[in-house]
């Protein structure tokens, strides 16, 4: 290994191109009772009562009477039920769990089960929903001023929907019973120390008592942090009544439809224009939570830092709220609030362009922010903004400039071409002060007395590598080859609490811990001898404390960037688009492995992609998904974006180990923004769509309307 | 083991037809997604006879048991029905689907079906005791209903030899593959001696079964280009009037839009 | 007929249960073939893909009695052969591998493109890949993996 970005074979190649990697569903059910939900019908109902059929022996039924601890999911706030409590507040709220060893008859059982409800009124809108779970504000500068002296003032209101992590791997999660009367939970997930402080509540255990390690893990993408917690605290109090080891793996139709995604959003900007250059702006953000809280805070938090997008905009107010709705809790998924609030910030400044009949690309590198300026909560941009270098390698490696032009001469014909650009960062690290204030990070090298040495840190692989990248480094700073290096999957009763694996944290904060320890290990080195040396965070001090009570400060100490182009090809006379080409220029500081982080962005760049077309979740009116299956959830097969390049600009960024910054949710952001910026001008830019994803049926009622 | 029948012969099948409550099993792709409980599989093929395509003086015969993966890799095949039977799923699923499976799932979204819906194909159907041909748009009765007896069984579909030549296809599907129809549609166009002699259009994954009017077709039958250039919006009007369609995955509004846009795209192809 | 008989990874072996049990879940649970993994049980995956005389199937779409007299390889077969090794090979140079629950159908199917077609182009590539879902990798180090083995095991397909 030469550089630290080389490729390296991943460690878990072996495992996983063989078959032999064992995920939670391969373990031998042996001896181990199969966990099924009982669930909620409707959306909003009281629970009267359950006529529990009569159980075969070795069959156990758990609710929130049988929870030893206290019946609330630990997430940020106290809501969300591990069984529910009075009422149901969604389809497929769980009510209880049946375990028993032939999962055939739990599932019979299951569907035996009598629930009395009392139907209530639900609230499925979240437009006229009035229950708000968060209501954020925080803005600078002179808005009524910058207003008042406006050459325009534009406003619109733009839309983002529903979608889903689908990764391959169904939640799945584990309990056992152990014999000193703890609790072992594991399974598929991303944030053990989120588990186990979990079910320290849940169970009332003390912290020695609950043991949490995770399984190999098949894709999260968001999904794995929050949930994991409230399945693992049925599955433990159900193998906590049962005295038995209880496991509960969903199908694909439950994953889909009872499991948390991403927050749909309506958002009403308002911008002054002066000169060519937004000098004001006026957001109002909302989130749609669902039917209770989970991690909607700290996602909206991230959404609205986000809102004004990559652009320097001097005044500003941004208000932010979560409202409720009788639907799935809605969480994590990769990009945290940011894919939300880039489509509607770089789509309505693409559409002041258009309504002032300037070049998008244009306008918006005329209002670019750039090292020094403040960020939206008047922080700092500390370090180089790339984005024009970026644009100009994305310009030349798809021809955007010519085929922009071109696209832009009327077309006529059944099918019509069109280009879109856009343009988004992904702040690195958790928002605002937690990972000083809360997480405080540690990570751990142990070396034996073979002089082997292993790295013990909270952070988990679930695809993306870190497993792999993360003993580069130390093997690079010890001075050790790569395979002397051990690292496994984390157990809490063996690894410090280094946070969790979320916000694109863990190669830049974690991995700069671990090359840290390492270079004092090597300082401390004595041959043959049993060494343990632990580093913690430090947040870098050139950061402008962040305060949440008005968003002011740096939310983040450095940013990753991104461009994306995207060319369509439509078809008048069907609505269906087809994706030509599509570019995208990534800046995630020095990739601790090209080949691994080019892999996120080509899969982060086709998820974005997804979410801009194809990926919609539906409802009835009865506020039942439509689409819970992957027939009718669709994401992209290979097929569909047969040309899609993602290309590394690196710019070092100083307090990130080599200068590797995060990169694991940046490519998800931009896709949208570029797509529906492609669907207008094959539309002949006659038309301003304020939503994503577009689906084959909107294009033609927008054909139709035109017509 | 129980509940699985292994005809070697179509006679074997059609007896255990007579004496046994069996599904008839194809590739598995329908009925295992389905999983409905059943008695019995009748598994269809080790049966020479439904495994073969065959081509006699008046027919292409493909057997209802040959694979869509099967019947790409057949010369004989028309190109109307490949261009539909490749856009099924993926090849996993065209490696098991059968054209009998597709017929027997009773689904309006069938590809295979639309193409032989819009070609006139026929169906031998047989029982131990009797033996018919039916149009292939008499076979469906109804949403998920179909003119089959308990102890019949679809062996063999028949395209028409002739006719292929000047065709129209389009499957509007969610994605490039594993795609499930949301609206289909095939077109077949003849032309002899200046007259009009075929003009069939077949619409498909709109409604409770494939649509098909030929009362409509034989306002252009006979006639000229010229002719049916003046009777065209008469036409598209007549279609437009006619169809009434469901809403699926998609609205019913949009799938009469795409339906009009393509047929009317279809006429203008070839000259109307 | 008292059971299903087929070769599993090149052994005979019969089956006694239900002809209309799915080989997906026989497979799994009484073979312990753990690398046919489930990822939604109706065809629209891939996770599950097996050869059934040579040819690409998804194994959940399968009864058990329509496997009678033929032979079915999964990834533990597969995995002891020259050509796995290229492929394994060609995956891991290019980090193709990210969660790793769509790999063992990734490399079945893989499997059934050279065998049919020992250079294929991309666009065939992706073709025979297309009824695979993968969520992680936006399939292009699949794609590139797969040309790639075609390059290493010349003569080999």
């Amino acid at each position: 290994m030469t550089s630290i970005s080389d490729p390296v074979v991943k460690r878990d190649h072996d495992a996983k191109i063989s078959g032999r990697a064992l995920y939670l569903c391969d373990y031998p059910r042996d001896g181990i009772l199969t966990g099924k939900l009982l669930r909620s019908k409707y959306a909003k109902a009281r629970i009267l009562g359950v006529d529990v059929p009569e159980l075969p022996e070795g069959y156990v039924y758990a609710d929130a009477r049988d929870i030893p601890g206290d019946n609330n999911v630990q997430m940020v706030c106290d809501d969300t039920p591990v069984f529910t409590r009075e009422t149901a507040e969604y389809i497929g709220d769980p009510i209880a769990m049946i375990a028993g060893p032939d999962p055939e008859v739990v599932e019979k059982l299951i569907s035996q089960c009598q629930v009395h409800y009392e139907e209530l009124e639900p609230t499925l809108d979240m437009e006229t929903s009035e229950e708000f779970f968060f209501d954020y504000n925080y803005g600078k500068g002179d808005l009524e001023k910058a207003f008042a002296e406006a050459d325009h003032v534009f406003t619109e209101t733009l839309r983002t929907g529903h979608t889903e992590q689908a990764y391959m791997e169904t939640q799945s999660m584990m309990a056992e019973p152990e014999a000193d009367g703890s609790m072992c939970i594991h399974g598929s997930l991303q944030c053990p120390f989120y588990v186990k402080n979990a079910l320290k509540r849940v169970l009332g255990l003390p912290a020695e008592k609950v043991h949490v390690y995770q399984d190999v893990t098949g894709g999260a993408f968001g999904g794995k942090e929050g949930f994991p917690s409230m399945l693992g605290a049925q599955v433990a109090v159900t193998a906590n009544k049962a005295k038995a080891p209880v496991v509960c793996i969903l199908d694909r139709r439950e994953d889909i439809e009872f499991t948390s995604k991403k927050h749909p959003s309506v958002s009403v900007y308002k911008a002054a224009v002066k000169d060519g250059k937004i000098t004001a702006m006026d957001i109002d953000v909302k989130f749609n939570a669902g039917a209770y809280t989970t991690l909607t805070p700290v996602v909206l938090q991230r959404g609205i830092i986000c809102a004004s997008g990559v652009y320097n905009v001097e005044n500003l107010h941004i208000r932010g709220r979560a409202v409720k709705t009788n639907s799935v809790p809605n969480g994590a998924y990769r990009g945290f609030g940011g894919p939300q609030t880039f489509f509607t910030a770089e789509t309505f400044v693409s559409h002041i362009a258009r309504k002032l009949g300037l070049d998008v690309l244009e306008f918006k590198k005329a209002n670019l922010c750039k090292q020094g300026d403040l960020t939206a909560t008047s922080g700092k941009y500390h370090f180089r903004v790339p984005l024009p270098e970026m644009i100009q390698e994305v310009d030349e490696a798809i021809g955007y400039s010519r085929k922009h032009a071109e696209y832009s001469k009327p077309q006529t014909g059944r099918y019509r071409k069109g280009i879109g650009m856009s343009l988004c960062f992904h702040g690195a690290g958790f928002t605002g002060s937690a990972e000083q204030d809360v997480i405080k990070a540690v990570a751990r090298l142990h070396k034996y007395s073979d002089n082997s040495v292993e790295i013990l840190i909270s952070n988990t692989d679930m695809g993306q590598g870190l497993h792999s990248t993360v003993p580069k480094i130390a093997a690079k700073e010890l001075n050790l080859p790569y395979s002397k290096i051990k690292m496994k999957l984390p157990d809490t009763n063996r690894v410090p609490d280094s946070g969790p694996t979320a916000a694109s944290r863990s190669m830049m904060v974690v991995g700069e811990l671990v090359r840290r320890a390492s270079i004092k290990l090597r300082e401390s080195w004595i041959d043959g001898e049993e060494q343990v040396v632990e580093e913690q965070f430090k947040q870098p001090d050139f950061m402008i404390p962040f305060t949440l009570a008005n968003f002011h400060g740096d939310a983040y100490p450095t940013y990753s960037w991104a461009v994306n182009a995207i060319e369509i090809e439509l078809d008048t006379l069907t609505g269906l688009t087809k994706v030509i080409d599509a570019c995208g220029s990534y800046e995630v500081g020095t990739p601790i492995d090209e080949n691994i982080v080019l892999g996120q962005m080509e899969g982060g760049f086709l998820q974005s992609i997804g979410c801009a077309c194809i990926e919609h979740i539906g409802y009835d009116s009865k506020g039942r998904i439509r689409n819970n299956s992957f027939s009718d959830f669709l994401i992209p097969t290979a097929k569909d974006v047969p040309h899609l390049k993602a290309m590394l600009h690196v710019v070092e960024y100083p307090n990130g180990p080599y200068g590797a910054k995060g990169a694991g949710e940046l490519p998800v952001v931009p896709g949208p923004a570029a797509y529906i910026n492609a669907v207008e001008q094959a539309l002949g830019n006659k038309t301003y769509i304020s939503y994503a994803p577009i689906s084959a049926e909107d294009v033609c009622e927008i054909l139709a309307k035109e017509a | 083991m129980v509940n699985g029948f292994f005809p070697h012969s179509l006679q074997e099948a059609l007896e255990i037809l007579s004496q046994h409550s069996a599904v008839p099993y194809g590739g598995g792709t329908d009925l295992m997604v389905q999983n409905k409980p059943c008695e019995a599989y009748l598994f269809l093929r080790k049966i020479p006879e439904m495994t073969q395509i065959k081509v006699d003086d008046e027919y292409i015969r493909i057997g209802a048991a040959v694979t869509f993966t099967e019947a790409l890799a057949d010369a004989r095949v028309p190109q109307l029905m490949k261009e539909a039977v490749s856009r099924i799923a993926a090849p996993a699923i065209r490696n098991a689907g059968t054209f009998g499976g597709n017929l027997g799932n009773g689904s309006a979204k069938a590809d295979s079906v639309l193409i032989e819906f819009v070609s006139d194909a026929k169906l031998l159907i047989k029982s131990l005791n009797k033996e018919r041909l039916v149009e292939v748009d008499k076979f469906y009765l109804g949403r998920k209903k179909l003119d089959l007896a308990a102890d019949e069984l679809i062996v063999e579909v028949l395209l028409p030899k002739n006719g292929w030549d000047k065709f129209y296809y389009q499957k509007v599907g969610g994605r490039n593959a594993l795609a499930i129809s949301r609206v289909s549609f095939a077109g077949l166009f003849a032309i002899e001696d200046g007259r009009i002699t075929n003009i069939a259009s077949a619409f498909g994954a709109v409604a409770d079964t494939v649509l098909r009017y030929k009362d409509l077709e034989n306002m252009l039958l006979g006639k000229t280009l010229a002719e049916a250039k003046e009777l065209k919006e008469e036409f598209l009007k007549a279609y437009n009037e006619r169809m009434v369609l469901t809403r699926g995955r998609v609205s019913a509004e949009y799938r009469k839009t795409v339906c009009m846009n393509l047929l009317r795209d279809f006429l203008t192809q070839y000259g109307i | 007929m008292e059971a299903v008989r087929f070769k599993l990874n090149g052994k005979e072996t019969a089956y006694e249960g239900k002809a209309t049990d799915r080989l997906l879940d026989v497979l799994r649970e009484k073979y312990r073939m753990t690398s046919v993994k489930c990822g939604c049980k109706e065809g629209e995956c891939g996770a599950c893909s097996v050869l059934i005389d040579g040819v690409l199937i998804n194994s959940c779409c399968v009864a058990m009695g329509a496997v009678e007299g033929a032979s079915v390889v999964t990834l533990e077969g597969f995995r002891e052969t020259e050509r796995f090794k290229v492929i394994s090979k060609a995956f891991g140079e290019v980090s193709a591998v990210q969660c790793g629950f769509c790999i063992p159908g990734m490399v079945i199917a893989a499997e059934s493109i050279l065998s049919k077609n020992p250079h294929p182009t991309e666009d065939e590539i992706r073709e025979g890949l297309s009824g695979n879902l993968c969520r992680c990798t936006g399939y292009n180090a699949i794609v590139k993996a797969i040309l790639n083995a075609a390059k290493e095991g010349e003569g080999l397909w």
